[in-house]
C-alpha cells in the first residue's frame, strides 16, 4: 500500500538556539578578523550539515536537504559559481525580511564546474535518509539578479537554463534520483509565463532523474492549469501563504506528483499533528498517496532551530496519523 | 487627518537632524556583554548609558545640529526593544537576515499592549540635557509587526492596528513630556506595497491622530518609487528617505507629481566608513531643491549612524551641517 511521505523545501537554521555556541556564526566572525581559514569555515559547515541531515533524520523526515548550511542566500551561491556574475548590495528578498547580496550579469553567463555536486555527494555520505539536491532556477536567478549584459530577460534567462542545465546533468550524474529546482520568481512574474515555460525545457532537457520544481510564497492563479505542460515530475506548492491554491488546482486534474506545503515555514506558530493530518488527507484528494510528499510551506530558515525542529516532529506525526498510523 | 501646517518648526532654513541610532561607545558595548552575562547589575548599565546619552548630546551641540536625538545608547533591536517592555510578546529566538547577521525575532502570543511609557523617561533624560528640541523616537507598528511572528492575531490587519493605538499612547506620552518632534520609523512599510500599503497608512493616522507635534516617518531599504505618490498620504508632517546611498536618484521619482510633505533628506550614506565632502552634501542639496521646495527640506544622514564608528559619524555630520551652511549662506546672499 502506498504511504503519503514528508519531505522538506530546502534551508534549515545554521544555529541552535542561545545560549548553545552558534558555531558556524562565531566562525564565520573569526574568519573576518582572520583568526581562521576558509577551509576551517568549510570544516564548521560540514559538521552543522551533518547535525541538520541527522536532526531530520531523527524527526522522521522521508527525503531530505541538506539544510543549504553553505549558502548566504539561494542567488549568490550560484552567481559565484557559475561564470559572469560579480556580486552588489543587499536587496529585500521579496516580502521576506531576509536580504540577499544582488547577482550582477556583467557578461556572458557559463557553467565552468559544479557547484553543488560535492555538497550533495557529503549529504548522502552523511544522512540516514534519501537527499535531494536543490538549485535555484534560472527564472528566479535572472528576476532577482540584475543584468548589464544581455539587455533582454529572455537571453538572460536561456543562457542561466543552459548554463544550469549542466549543473543537473552533474547531479543526476553523482547519483541524484531527484533533483529539486526552486523557482518562487515565477509567482512574482507570472506575465513571464512563456519565457518561463521556453527555459524550463532548457533546464530539464536530457536530465535523468525525478525532476521536481518547487514555488512558493504565492498563488498559481494564471498559471494552473497550463504548469502541467511543464518537463517535470513533481510540482512543489505552498497552500500556506496562498490557501486558495487549494480552489485554483480543482480547476484540472493534477497530473504530477504533489509536494504539498502545509506546515508554515514562515511562523512560529505550531501546528498540531492533527491539523497536519487533515492537510495531508486534503492533498491526497489532488494527488494520491504515492505520489504525495506533505511538507513546510518553505524554506524552514525563516524559524529559530527549535521551532524548525518541533514543526518537523509536527509534519511526521501528522503525516503518520494520515496514514492510519498512530501519531 | 493629514497633518498640514509644521507646527514647530525651528527658525532656520534647511534644519539639520539626524535618523536616530549612534555608534555605542567601546566602553557601553563591553558592558552591554557583561550586562548579558549578569556580570553587572542594570543601575551601574543604566548609569553608562546615560554618561554616552549626554556625550551624544554635547557632540550634537558642537556640531550644530539643529534637532537631536538621544542616540539610542540603551536600545538593541529597534523591534526587540519595544516588544520586550510591551504586553503580548515572547521572543521566539535569534532568525538570520542576512550573511551572519541575525536578530532577536518576536512572537506575538497574546494580546499586545504597552504596560506603561516605553521611551518617556530616556526623552526626558535627554531634553533636560540641552535648549535644543530633541525628537522623541518610535518604532512604527506595521514595521513592529512586521518583524515578529503572528501566533495569536487572524491577521496581520489586527496585530498592526492594535500596535497602532499603542503606539499612538506612547506618542501622545511623549508630546506630553515635551516632545515637540515625534518620528515613527517605518523601515517595512514598503514589504508589500500592493496588498498592504492602505493598511500602513491607516496605522500612520491612528498614531498621529490628535498630536501637535511635528511628526516624521522614516523610510529605508526598500523600493521607494512603488510606494510613490501613496506615500505622501500618511499621516506625518515628514517623510525621511535615504537618498545618498541611491545617488540622489529618487529625485526623479518625486518630480511627478511633486513631493507635498517636507522631506528629511538623505546626504549620508550610513554603511560607507568614507566621509562626505561639504561640496558632495552642497550638490545634493541644490539638486533636491531644483524639485522640493526649501522650506520643505530637512538634512539628515540616509540612516541610523550605529553601524560606524564614533570618528566615523562625527566626521559625516561635521560635513553635512557645514555643506547645509554654505548653501543658506548662498540662499540668504
Amino acid at each position: 500500500m502506498h504511504r503519503v511521505k514528508t519531505t522538506v523545501v530546502g534551508s534549515y537554521p545554521k544555529i541552535p538556539d542561545p545560549p548553545a555556541p552558534g558555531r558556524w556564526r562565531s566562525s564565520v566572525e573569526k574568519l573576518q578578523r582572520g583568526e581562521i581559514t576558509r577551509e576551517d569555515l568549510h570544516r564548521v559547515e560540514d559538521e552543522v550539515t551533518a547535525d541538520v541531515l541527522r536532526e531530520q533524520a531523527e524527526a522522521g523526515v522521508d527525503l531530505v536537504t541538506d539544510g543549504q548550511i553553505r549558502w548566504d542566500d539561494g542567488f549568490t551561491y550560484f552567481a559565484r559559481g557559475l561564470a559572469g556574475f560579480t556580486i552588489n548590495g543587499l536587496q529585500r528578498y521579496f516580502d521576506t525580511n531576509v536580504y540577499y547580496r544582488q547577482p550582477v550579469a556583467t557578461g556572458e553567463v557559463a557553467w565552468r564546474a559544479p557547484i553543488t555536486v560535492d555538497d550533495y555527494r557529503f549529504a548522502v555520505a552523511h544522512s540516514a535518509r534519501s537527499v535531494k539536491p536543490v538549485v535555484t532556477g534560472p527564472f528566479t536567478l535572472a528576476v532577482l539578479s540584475k543584468d548589464e549584459f544581455y539587455g533582454t530577460l529572455d537571453q538572460f534567462v536561456m543562457s542561466l537554463a543552459a548554463a544550469l542545465n549542466k549543473e543537473l546533468k552533474a547531479l543526476a550524474a553523482a547519483g541524484a534520483a531527484v533533483i529539486q529546482v526552486d523557482e518562487p520568481g515565477l509567482l512574482a512574474r507570472r506575465d513571464q509565463w512563456p519565457l518561463f515555460r521556453r527555459a524550463s525545457e532548457a533546464l530539464w532537457d536530457g536530465v535523468t532523474a525525478t525532476r521536481a520544481l518547487y514555488t512558493y510564497f504565492g498563488h498559481l492563479e494564471g498559471l494552473y492549469p497550463a504548469m502541467l505542460e511543464l518537463p517535470v515530475d513533481v510540482i512543489g506548492i505552498d497552500f500556506v501563504a496562498a490557501p486558495r491554491n487549494w480552489e485554483i488546482l480543482r480547476k484540472a486534474r493534477f497530473t504530477k506528483a504533489l509536494g504539498a506545503g502545509v506546515l508554515d515555514a514562515r511562523n512560529t506558530r505550531l501546528e498540531s499533528p492533527d491539523d497536519v493530518a487533515e492537510r495531508a488527507r486534503k492533498a491526497a484528494e489532488i494527488a494520491p498517496a504515492g505520489t504525495l510528499a506533505i511538507g513546510p510551506s518553505a524554506g524552514l530558515e525563516f524559524l529559530p532551530r527549535r521551532v524548525a525542529r518541533r514543526k518537523l516532529e509536527a509534519l511526521v506525526a501528522g503525516v503518520r496519523l494520515a496514514n492510519g498510523g498512530a501519531a | 487627518m493629514t497633518p498640514t501646517a509644521t507646527p514647530t518648526a525651528v527658525a532656520t532654513l534647511l534644519p539639520t537632524t539626524t535618523v536616530g541610532s549612534f555608534p555605542k561607545p567601546p566602553y557601553l558595548l563591553e558592558a552591554r556583554r557583561k550586562a548579558a552575562r549578569k556580570q553587572m547589575d542594570a543601575a551601574e548599565l543604566r548609569a553608562l548609558e546615560r554618561k554616552a546619552t549626554e556625550e551624544w548630546i554635547r557632540r550634537q551641540e558642537e556640531l550644530d545640529i539643529d534637532i537631536l536625538v538621544d542616540g539610542e545608547m540603551y536600545r538593541g533591536d529597534m523591534v526587540a526593544f519595544f516588544a520586550d517592555q510591551m504586553d503580548g510578546f515572547e521572543i521566539a529566538g535569534l532568525v538570520r537576515s542576512y550573511g551572519n547577521r541575525y536578530y532577536p525575532k518576536p512572537a506575538v502570543v497574546r494580546p499586545v499592549g504597552r504596560r506603561g511609557p516605553l521611551t518617556v523617561d530616556w526623552f526626558r533624560f535627554a531634553q533636560d540635557l540641552t535648549p535644543r528640541p530633541v525628537k522623541g523616537m518610535l518604532t512604527g507598528p506595521y514595521t513592529i509587526a512586521e518583524w515578529s511572528f503572528n501566533e495569536y492575531y487572524p491577521s496581520r490587519r489586527e496585530l498592526v492596528m492594535e500596535l497602532a493605538r499603542a503606539i499612538h499612547d506612547e506618542a501622545a506620552d511623549l508630546e506630553r513630556a515635551g516632545a515637540r518632534y515625534i518620528q515613527i520609523d517605518e523601515p517595512a512599510i514598503h514589504t508589500r506595497p500592493d496588498e498592504d500599503f492602505e493598511l500602513a497608512v491607516e496605522a500612520m493616522e491612528v498614531v498621529t491622530r490628535g498630536l501637535r507635534a511635528y511628526t516624521v516617518t522614516h523610510i529605508c531599504y526598500g523600493d521607494v518609487p512603488k510606494i510613490y505618490p501613496a506615500m505622501l498620504r500618511l499621516a506625518v508632517n515628514q517623510i525621511d528617505l535615504a537618498l545618498k546611498n541611491d545617488d540622489f536618484a529618487l529625485l526623479e521619482t518625486f518630480k511627478s507629481p511633486r513631493f507635498t510633505k517636507d522631506i528629511g533628506l538623505g546626504v549620508l550614506d550610513a554603511h560607507s566608513h568614507r566621509a562626505e565632502t561639504p561640496e558632495e552634501i552642497v550638490e545634493g542639496i541644490r539638486r533636491t531643491l531644483d524639485v522640493i521646495p526649501v522650506k520643505q527640506v530637512y538634512v539628515s544622514p540616509d540612516c541610523g549612524l550605529k553601524t560606524r564608528t564614533t570618528e566615523e559619524t562625527v566626521a559625516k555630520l561635521a560635513a553635512m551641517v557645514e555643506g547645509t551652511r554654505r548653501v543658506r549662506k548662498e540662499l540668504s546672499a
